[in-house]
C-alpha cells in the first residue's frame, strides 16, 4: 500500500493550483483523508498531485447575504467548532460529528468531501437537503453549481478538468434538526432533517438521504407532504411513505434492508427533528 | 487467593511509560544497513494452475534486487511450511511452500515477491509481473466443497476431506435410546480473524558468507520460529537468531509461521541483503490466517430432570487452500469441549477437516473454545425451555463438582462453578438489572439479560502429552532468575511482550518472592541469542502460569542463596533471616541487616571473606517448568442488551464477567485482558465476517468492510474475581488471556433472545448482523 509514483506541486495561489489542474490526470490534495488512502491503495493513480494546503485564503467561514460561505480548504473540525455554524447552520454542525472521528475532521475539509463526492457522506447530502450552491475556479474564472446538480454519481462530480472547488455557500434555513445513522456501519445512510414548525405546523422542510442512491437524494416528495400540515405521527409516517429510493446492497446489508433502513431513518430525522 | 504482597497488587504496567510515549520499538522501526524492502504478489483468484509466471519486466526495474517466484523459493529451500499440529496422524497434510508453486489454492496466496530499495518500487514491480492463470472453480464454501463433484483442491488426494477423527467417551448410543428428551440443532460460525494493530512484518539478514540467519519477526513464539526457519531453511538451530520487539497485539495469529518470512530470507540470501517486509493492511485480510469458521451439527440427550447424559454431532472445520501451523486443531478444541463445564457422561462427536479456497486457518485468541461454548450454552437454554425450567437449575444439575474431573479429553484440575454463577448472579442483582429490564418492558423496550457460563483449559502443557497429541513442539518453559552485582534482578524469559503486561507480571512474581521492590527488577525477552526457551510460546493462555511458576520456582532458590551468603555476612542462620524491600534482617534484632547490593557484590566483585567457601560466585537460577496437567479456569459471563425492534441494530448496556483464573498476579491486568476479549466476543457475535463473493474472491479488504466494534459499541465491562488456586502449578496461576472472548458470543445471543420473548428466536448463525436479527424476527413472527 504504497502510491505509485507520481508528480507532486504545492500550489502558492488558487491560480497556480487551477494551472497545474489544467493538465491531464491530476489531482487535488487537501486534507488527504480520501485522496491519500485512494493514493496508497493505488485505486487512485494521478500524474500530478497539487497540493492546496498553503492556500490560506481558501480557509474561512463567512455569513455573506443570508448565506454562510465556507471556503473549501476550512477543516471540517473549524466548522463543527465555529459558533457562526452552530448558529446559522446547525444541520451542517450535527453532520459534522458523524464523519469520521476529531482526528479525521482536524484534517479532513469541507471542500474535500464534498469534491470525494461519497453518495454515503455527511456533507454530500447536507449540501443537497440544503440545496448549497458550490463555487469553482478554472480557467475561465468561476462558476456556481447548485448541489443537486454537482453530484453527478458515486465519487463523480460536475467538475470539470481543471476547475478547483474553492467554496460553498449554505442558505441559512430556519428549524430544528436531525441526523440519524444507524449504530451499524454496515448499512451506510445518512439522513438529515430541517423542520420548521410555527404553532404545530410544518412551515418548511428539507430533508435529504445519503447512500440510497449513485448520490445524495433530496426527499423532495417527503417535505412536500409535510409543508403546511400538523406534524404529527401520523402525518410524518404517511410523508414518509411517500419516499423511494433504489439503494444497491452493501457488503453487510441487502438493498431491502437499506431501503426499508432509509424510511425508518427519515422518519426518525422528521420525528427528533420537530419534538426537538 | 490473596496471599499479600506484590502478587495480587493491582499495580501499573512496567510496559505503559515506554508504549504510551511512542518509545516502544516494532519491527517496522527496524532498519539495518542496506536494507531492502521486498512486497508479495497476491493471486486474485481463488483457484487456478499457474501457467506462467514472467518476472523479467519487473526484474529491469530501476531499484530492483531481486525477484523470486514460487519455484525459484520451492529451489531454495529444504522443506515445505510446517503444520505444528497434527491432530489426526493419517489426515492428509498437503505439502505447501512460502508461495505457489504451479497452482493457486486460494485468494491472497503468494506468486512472486520482489526486494527493492523501498516498497513503492516494489509494488511497482509487482505491477510488471505477468502471471498468466488457468482459472479452476471456486470451492470457496463447505458445501460446494463437501458436493459429490466438486472439484478438488490437491491433484494428490482424492476428496476435499483432508481428514476425520472423533472424540468419544462413555456409550453415547446408550444415552441416546435411554434419554427422555433429545434436542438438535446445527451452527454456522464465520470466518474471523485477529486483526492486531501493527500488522506482521519481518526483517531477515541471512549472511551468505557465514550462512548466519539474523531475523527480527513479529511473533509469539520465537523458539517455535526458530525452529521452523530452520526445518524449512535446512540450518542448524544455533545459527538462527530470531528477535522479537515489541508486538503492536497479537491475539493468535502471530503465533502462526508463515510463508511470508521464509521469503524474507530467501530474498535476504539472494541479494546479501537485509530485507524487511511488512503486510499491509489490505494484504492481512488474506495473507493472515483466518479463524472461527465451522459448521457444528448437534445432538443432546437428557433426563426429564434435566440431567443431560449425552451430546453427538459432528464438526466441520472449514480450513483454508492449505494448511497453517495450527493445521485443524482449533476445531479439533471445538469438538474435545463441546460438553465444556457440564459433567456429561457420553460423547460421541465427529471431526471433518476440509478444504476449500480460502486463507488458511489458524490461531485466534480462544481457539476453538468461543464455538464450544456457544454449542453447551445455546443447547442449555434450549432444554431449558423444553423442560420448563430455568437455565441455571439446568447448568447447576450438570456442572462438574468434583476435580479433578476427567473431561473427554482433558483434565480439569480445580474449579467451583456454582460459586462462579452465584458471584454473577449477585453481580447482576447489584447492578439492578432486572430492575432495568422490568422498567424497559414497560415502556414497550426490547431489553433483555443472557448469560453463559464457560471454562477453559490454559497453561498448555504437558511436553509429552502434548507429543501424543500431535504437536511438533513441546510445552514448558524455562526462565532465568539473575541479581546482578548491585542488587537488582533480572528476569530472563522466552514469553513475547505483545501489549498483553508480561514483563510487569513476571517482575511481580520476582519482586514478590525475593522480596524486592518492584522496580528493582527488569524483565528481558525477545531475542534467541539470549532469552531462555518456552517449548510453545506465547499462546494458549500459558504466559502467566508458565512462566510464572517458573520463576517463582527459580526465584524460590535464588532467594535460598541469597539468604545463605546473607547467613555467612550477619553470622545468623538463614532460616532466621527475613527479606523486605531489598533489605535481609535478622528477625527479632534490629539494625543487623545487609542489603541485596550487598550480596550482589559479595557474588560478583568482593567475594573475600564475604561469599561462602562452597557457593559458586554469581547469583542465577534457571527453571524448566513442564506442567504435569493444564490448569482450568472458569467464568460466568452476562450481559444486558437492548435490540431496536424496527432496525434489528442490538445496543450492549451492560456486560459483567465472574472469573476465576487462580491466583491472580495482576487484578488490573487481568481485568484489561478480560476486556479486551469481551471486545473482541462482541465484534464476533455482532459485527465481525470476513466475506468471499460468489466467485470466491475476498470482498473483506478494510476495516470498512471488516466490521470491528467501535469504543462506542462496547460498554463498559466489570470484572468480579474469584480465586481457586491450580494446586498444582507452582504459585497456583492460572491462564486467563483468552477468557474474555470464549462466553461473550453466548451470552449476547441469549440476552437477545430473552430481550425478544415474543419471537421465540433461535439463533444458530453468528455474526447475527441487524439485517440478519430483523429476518429472523420476521421468520419468527410469519411477517
Amino acid at each position: 500500500m504504497k502510491a505509485a509514483a507520481f508528480e507532486y506541486l504545492r500550489a502558492a495561489s488558487c491560480d497556480e493550483a487551477v494551472a497545474a489542474l489544467a493538465g491531464e490526470d491530476t489531482a487535488v490534495l487537501a486534507g488527504g483523508q480520501s485522496l491519500v488512502p485512494l493514493l496508497n491503495m493505488r485505486l487512485a493513480r494521478p500524474r500530478l498531485v497539487v497540493d492546496i494546503n498553503r492556500l490560506a485564503d481558501l480557509s474561512y467561514l463567512r455569513r455573506d447575504n443570508g448565506n454562510v460561505v465556507i471556503g473549501a480548504l476550512t477543516r471540517h473540525r473549524a466548522a463543527e467548532t465555529s459558533a457562526m455554524v452552530a448558529t446559522d447552520l446547525p444541520l451542517l454542525a450535527a453532520a459534522l460529528r458523524y464523519v469520521g472521528h476529531v482526528s479525521t475532521r482536524n484534517r479532513g475539509t469541507v471542500g474535500g468531501s464534498l469534491a470525494h463526492a461519497d453518495p454515503s457522506a455527511e456533507l454530500p447530502t447536507v449540501a443537497v437537503a440544503l440545496d448549497a450552491s458550490i463555487r469553482v475556479q478554472g480557467s475561465h474564472g468561476v462558476r456556481d453549481i447548485a448541489a443537486p446538480d454537482f453530484f453527478v454519481g458515486p465519487h463523480e462530480t460536475a467538475l470539470a478538468p481543471g476547475e478547483l472547488l474553492v467554496s460553498v455557500s449554505f442558505p441559512v434555513v430556519p428549524g430544528a434538526v436531525s441526523v440519524q445513522e444507524l449504530p451499524f456501519r454496515g448499512c451506510d445512510l445518512v439522513v438529515v432533517a430541517a423542520v420548521a414548525v410555527e404553532d404545530g405546523i410544518c412551515a418548511q422542510a428539507r430533508i435529504a438521504v445519503g447512500g440510497a442512491g449513485p448520490t445524495p437524494i433530496r426527499a423532495s416528495a417527503v417535505e412536500e407532504a409535510l409543508i403546511g400540515r400538523p406534524v404529527t405521527d401520523a402525518v410524518i409516517a404517511a410523508a414518509v411513505a411517500e419516499f423511494t429510493c433504489d439503494p444497491p446492497d452493501s457488503l453487510h446489508a441487502p438493498a431491502s434492508y437499506r431501503r426499508e433502513m432509509a424510511s425508518v431513518l427519515t422518519r426518525r430525522a422528521i420525528g427528533t427533528a420537530v419534538h426537538t | 487467593m490473596d496471599v499479600g504482597g506484590l502478587i495480587g497488587a493491582r499495580v501499573s504496567r512496567v510496559e505503559d511509560v515506554r508504549l504510551l510515549t511512542g518509545r516502544a520499538r516494532f519491527v517496522d522501526d527496524v532498519r539495518e544497513p542496506g536494507m531492502l524492502e521486498a512486497a508479495i504478489l497476491r493471486s486474485p483468484v481463488p483457484h487456478a494452475r499457474i501457467v506462467s509466471v514472467d518476472v523479467s519486466k519487473a526484474a529491469a526495474l530501476p531499484g530492483v534486487s531481486a525477484v523470486v517466484t514460487g519455484a525459484e523459493v520451492k529451489a531454495a529451500v529444504r522443506g515445505p511450511q510446517p503444520v505444528t499440529w497434527q491432530v489426526i496422524p493419517d489426515m492428509f497434510h498437503p505439502r505447501t511452500y512460502a508461495l505457489a508453486v504451479d497452482k493457486v489454492t486460494y485468494p491472497g496466496q503468494g506468486i512472486a515477491a520482489v526486494a527493492a530499495k523501498n516498497r513503492a518500487v516494489a509494488e511497482d514491480a509487482l505491477e510488471l509481473i505477468d502471471v498468466r492463470y488457468e482459472e479452476l472453480p471456486a470451492v470457496s464454501t463447505l458445501e460446494q466443497a463437501l458436493a459429490e463433484d466438486a472439484p478438488r483442491l490437491f491433484d494428490e488426494w482424492p476428496s476435499n476431506v483432508l481428514g476425520r477423527t472423533a472424540v468419544r467417551t462413555g456409550d453415547a448410543a446408550a444415552a441416546f435410546a435411554e434419554a427422555d428428551v433429545v434436542l438438535s440443532a446445527e451452527f454456522r460460525f464465520p470466518r474471523q480473524m485477529g486483526t492486531p494493530l501493527e500488522t506482521r512484518g519481518v526483517v531477515a539478514t541471512w549472511d551468505p558468507f557465514t550462512d548466519r540467519l539474523d531475523v527480527w519477526l513479529t511473533t509469539q513464539a520465537p523458539n517455535i520460529a526458530q525452529a521452523a526457519f530452520a526445518e524449512v531453511l535446512g540450518l542448524p538451530v544455533g545459527r538462527i537468531r530470531v528477535r522479537t520487539p515489541d508486538l503492536g497485539g497479537g491475539f493468535g495469529n502471530k503465533f502462526d509461521f508463515y510463508g511470508d518470512e521464509v521469503v524474507a530470507c530467501v530474498l535476504s540470501r539472494r541479494t546479501g541483503k537485509p530485507v524487511k517486509l511488512i503486510e499491509d493492511r489490505a494484504e492481512s485480510f488474506v495473507a493472515t490466517v483466518h479463524s472461527r469458521e465451522q459448521k457444528v451439527d448437534i445432538e443432546v440427550a437428557a433426563r426429564a430432570d434435566g440431567t443431560i447424559t449425552g451430546m453427538r454431532g459432528t464438526v466441520y472445520g472449514v480450513l483454508g487452500g492449505a494448511l497453517g501451523t495450527a493445521g485443524l486443531s482449533p476445531c479439533w478444541v471445538t469438538a474435545a469441549s463441546v460438553t465444556g463445564p457440564y459433567d456429561i457422561a457420553a460423547l460421541d462427536m465427529n471431526l471433518v477437516g476440509v478444504a476449500t479456497n480460502r486463507t488458511p486457518y489458524g490461531s485466534f485468541r480462544g481457539y476453538g473454545l468461543p464455538k464450544a461454548n456457544f454449542v453447551h450454552e445455546h443447547m442449555v437454554e434450549l432444554l431449558a425451555k423444553r423442560l420448563g425450567m430455568p437455565a441455571h437449575d439446568i447448568r447447576r444439575r450438570n456442572f462438574i463438582k468434583q476435580f479433578p474431573h476427567q473431561s473427554p479429553v482433558f483434565v480439569f484440575d480445580s474449579g467451583r462453578y456454582e460459586e462462579c454463577l452465584d458471584l454473577c448472579l449477585a453481580a447482576v442483582r447489584d447492578a439492578g438489572w432486572e430492575r432495568i429490564r422490568q422498567d424497559a418492558r414497560a415502556r414497550g423496550a426490547a431489553v433483555g439479560i443472557g448469560y453463559s457460563f464457560q471454562n477453559e483449559v490454559t497453561g498448555l502443557g504437558p511436553s509429552r502429552i502434548q507429543t501424543f497429541a500431535g504437536s511438533s513442539h513441546s510445552g514448558f518453559d524455562e526462565e532465568v532468575v539473575r541479581i546482578d552485582s548491585t542488587g537488582h534482578v533480572t528476569v530472563y524469559t522466552g514469553l513475547s511482550a505483545m501489549g498483553q503486561g508480561i514483563h510487569t507480571a513476571l517482575a511481580q512474581v520476582a519482586a514478590h518472592t525475593l522480596g524486592v521492590p518492584l522496580d528493582h527488577v527488569t524483565v528481558l525477552s525477545g531475542d534467541t541469542d539470549s532469552s531462555p526457551y518456552s517449548g510453545y510460546g506465547t499462546g494458549a493462555s500459558r504466559g502467566a502460569p508458565l512462566g510464572g511458576a517458573a520463576v517463582r520456582t527459580a526465584a524460590t532458590r535464588l532467594k535460598a542463596k541469597v539468604l545463605r551468603i546473607a547467613g555467612h555476612i550477619l553470622e545468623a542462620a538463614p532460616e532466621d533471616l527475613v527479606i523486605t524491600d531489598g533489605v535481609i534482617a535478622v528477625r527479632g534484632v534490629p539494625g543487623r541487616t545487609v542489603t541485596m547490593a550487598d550480596i550482589g557484590d559479595a557474588a560478583y566483585r568482593r567475594l573475600g571473606g564475604r561469599l561462602p567457601e562452597d557457593e559458586t560466585p554469581t547469583l542465577e537460577e534457571r527453571e524448566v517448568y513442564d506442567p504435569v496437567n493444564v490448569a482450568t479456569a472458569f467464568g460466568c459471563t452476562a450481559v444486558l442488551a437492548e435490540v431496536d425492534r424496527e432496525t434489528g441494530v442490538v445496543t450492549l448496556l451492560g456486560y459483567l464477567i465472574a472469573h476465576d483464573c487462580g491466583t491472580v498476579i495482576n487484578p488490573m491486568i487481568v481485568d484489561g485482558q478480560l476486556h479486551g476479549g469481551a471486545a473482541q466476543a462482541i465484534g464476533g457475535a455482532l459485527s465481525e465476517e470476513l466475506v468471499y463473493d460468489a466467485d470466491g474472491r475476498m470482498r473483506t479488504r478494510t476495516f470498512a468492510d471488516y466490521l470491528l466494534p467501535s469504543a462506542a459499541e462496547v460498554p463498559p465491562v466489570a470484572i468480579s474475581h474469584m480465586a481457586t488456586p491450580a494446586d498444582h502449578v507452582p504459585g497456583g496461576f492460572k491462564g486467563m488471556g483468552e477468557s474474555g472472548v470464549i462466553g461473550g458470543g453466548a451470552a449476547i445471543v441469549n440476552a437477545i433472545v430473552d430481550a425478544l420473548p415474543e419471537y421465540d428466536l433461535e439463533i444458530t448463525a453468528l455474526p447475527i448482523t441487524p439485517p440478519r436479527l430483523l429476518a429472523l424476527m420476521r421468520k419468527g413472527t410469519g411477517r
